[in-house]
């Protein structure tokens, strides 16, 4: 028994070292030990490049949406105690949430404006990486999985606006499904198995929440793993070449920095394969003990700078929180549609086109767009420019251009549309194939690749073009949606911000 | 047995047969599991209500007036030429409903406009609003069948 009392007094210390397993992270073989060692932190690599740490380089666009994506988790929890996904429930548990359950109010807020942040916040990380070049080999795949990403969390914003069943989420679930019935082919049968039946009803609320709940989450959670595990794959964030050693290109000559040369190699750099730390890596990797100068261990550097992301993040979204409520329409209306009947902001654009052809808007361009972003890293390919925010001078000035010229291109044609009537003023009986062409959104997208094949030629710089094209694309949808959200009114006609909308 | 698997030309021995073969059901079995999953989101029994609406006597529709049915989404027209007819009220383009106004109908949610037959007259819609067969029931009263299209034109003469 005294085995026993040894091991008895021994407990607290031994269950403490079992549980930490690392002493005071005095050396870096300690801080690399405990990147190592920690589940957790254990899908960060054990030292990072010092432009990965540079917040002006990423932004932490990236770890703030998956932050983001952790409070939705979190909150979306906890709110799922309280919902019922039934037509005469769902609208009640949201009055519920604002009156009665202690701190529901800011939950259900906290859980949409994070929404909302995300959406946000993963556009603009698609920004930053396209700006920065960093979709270029061998980071080719890892880009389609974000543009996949970039989808799900649209579709689960979709299906989560739906939950409340007020007048939003009814018009939303007809005209979204409707948009759906547009997909030639199995458009009708796709709409019939999105609603569970010909109505917006019951089967469509328990089927959209469903998809908000099980279905989209945990292809998100997937999709996400193979995001990170790819960054990692891949040899850690995009970087400039010039930082891969500021010794080789300060030293090197071309010919000491080709691995096959046999000239002498005092800081080798870029070999294709190499061994990161942990694992062996496609790519250019941080060398361990070959460019020390390059490189810091990820413990503190890099966690605490994602830690101080993450309260940060979770500050500023709780303030809003607590100040803003998150919109909630009238009980929904199966008879008579809000006027005007808006999504929210980042759908609003896609409304705006919609307006003018559904198919076009709801089924041509948000296809073409996708295939467009997947298609990036496999048409821009060329090295230069990879990790630096734009190109080169010139490149700035074409975005610049290109912003310039789809602003006027979107405004001539918007007013040209509203000024005329459009094409059924003029041809009552026009076919339909007409009006989905002529129109300011099919034009635009047609501007756009007319702007990018001139950029191409003129520049004679692919990089070029596309920063122009990406630049025009962003510039349009994020003015359409302006347009959408602030000059839309009652029937939607436009109005400028100045002009207040007719009393109903 | 050998003829059919080392005849000339062939180079498939037993091994790759039956690997293929193995391979080959399994992704059948695979295919049909999905389907038959797949197969199940889809509803056979529908609790909808009927979309045949036994909508009032005939002489319950003023001449010449147009009587919305909000519930139904239904415009009722008795004409004193043609007789009766029914018009949707669900916007052929992204499905809203469609409001009454001095030049035809309207829809709020996207801007299309259509004149008193249901021709659409501007804005995105790509169709024209359906008309609906009218029958009279045997109890007399005007029945609209909203499953069912009919030429615009068509019309129940009384």
């Amino acid at each position: 028994m005294q085995e026993f009392w040894r091991n008895a007094r021994a407990l607290p210390g031994n269950v403490w070292r079992s549980t930490i397993r690392h002493g005071p992270l005095d050396t870096d073989l300690d801080r690399a030990e405990v990147m190592n060692q920690n589940f957790f932190l254990h899908i960060l690599p054990v030292s990072v490049h010092r432009n990965t740490l540079r917040f002006s380089y990423s932004l932490g666009l990236g770890a703030i949406a998956f932050i983001l994506f952790l409070i939705l988790i979190g909150t979306g929890i906890i709110l799922m105690f309280y919902y019922v996904p039934a037509v005469d429930q769902a609208y009640p548990r949201m009055k519920d949430l604002e009156f009665v359950v202690s701190n529901g109010k800011l939950l259900r807020n906290l859980h949409r404006w994070a929404a909302h942040g995300m959406v946000a916040v993963v556009f603009l990380h698609m920004c930053r990486v396209f700006y920065t070049g960093s979709f270029r080999p061998p980071r080719e795949f890892n880009w389609v999985v974000g543009v996949v990403l970039f989808f799900l969390t649209l579709g689960l914003s979709f299906t989560g606006y739906l939950l409340p069943w007020d007048q939003l989420a009814f018009w939303a679930i007809t005209v979204g499904t409707n948009i759906v019935a547009y997909l030639p082919g199995v458009g009708k049968q796709l709409r019939f198995l999105l609603l569970g039946g010909n109505e917006v009803g019951q089967e469509a609320l328990i089927r959209f929440y469903v998809l908000h709940i099980a279905i989209l989450p945990v292809l998100a959670l997937i999709v996400l793993g193979v995001h990170f595990w790819r960054i990692r794959k891949d040899g850690g964030l995009s970087r400039p070449e010039e930082a891969e050693s500021p010794l080789v290109s300060m030293t090197a000559t071309p010919a000491s920095r080709d691995p096959a040369g046999g000239s002498l190699q005092i800081f080798p750099a870029d070999p294709r394969k190499t061994y990161g730390l942990m694992e062996l890596v496609k790519g250019r990797t941080p060398m361990v003990d070959r460019g020390p100068e390059d490189t810091l261990t990820a413990w503190p550097h890099l966690v605490f700078r994602l830690f101080t992301l993450s309260l940060l993040t979770l500050v500023i979204f709780l303030i809003v929180s607590l100040f803003f409520d998150a919109p909630l329409k009238e009980l929904a209306n199966p008879n008579f549609p809000e006027n005007p009947a808006k999504a929210p902001w980042y759908f609003l654009g896609l409304q705006e086109l919609v307006s003018y052809s559904a198919f076009m808007g709801g089924v041509f361009i948000p296809t073409l767009t996708v295939v467009a972003l997947m298609l990036i890293p496999y048409i821009d390919r060329g090295p230069a420019g990879t990790g630096v925010w734009f190109h080169s001078r010139r490149a700035r000035k074409i975005a610049l251009l290109s912003a310039i010229l789809t602003t006027a291109v979107i405004w001539l044609l918007l007013f040209a549309n509203m000024r005329t009537g459009g094409v059924r003023r003029f041809y009552p009986d026009s076919p339909q194939w007409l009006i989905d062409l002529l129109n300011p959104g099919t034009l635009t997208v047609l501007y756009l690749v007319v702007f990018f094949f001139i950029a191409g030629y003129l520049t004679d710089s692919l990089r070029e073009a596309s920063i122009g094209l990406f630049t025009g694309f962003l510039i349009g949808f994020t003015l359409f949606t302006v347009i959408g959200v602030f000059l839309r009114g009652p029937n939607w006609e436009f109005y400028w911000f100045w002009q207040s909308w007719p009393a109903p | 047995m050998n003829s059919l698997f080392y005849g000339q030309g062939c180079n498939v021995n037993r091994r790759h047969f039956l690997s293929k073969l193995g391979w080959t059901s399994f992704w059948t079995a695979v295919v049909g599991m999905v389907a038959g999953l797949a197969r199940s989101m889809y509803p056979n029994v529908l609790y909808e209500p009927s979309r045949k609406y036994k909508v009032g006597y005939p002489a319950d529709f003023a001449r010449d007036v147009v009587t919305p049915l909000p519930g139904e989404k239904l415009f009722i027209y008795n004409d004193s030429k043609q007789g009766f007819y029914a018009i949707s009220g669900i916007c052929t383009h992204l499905g809203c409903v469609v409001s009454k106004t001095q030049e035809g109908f309207f829809c709020p949610c996207h801007g299309s406009r259509f004149d008193h037959s249901g021709k659409v007259k501007a804005g995105p819609a790509p169709r024209p609003l359906p008309w609906y067969r009218v029958s009279l029931a045997l109890d007399g009263q005007l029945v609209v069948d909203a499953g069912e299209e009919v030429k615009p034109g068509t019309t129940l003469p009384i």
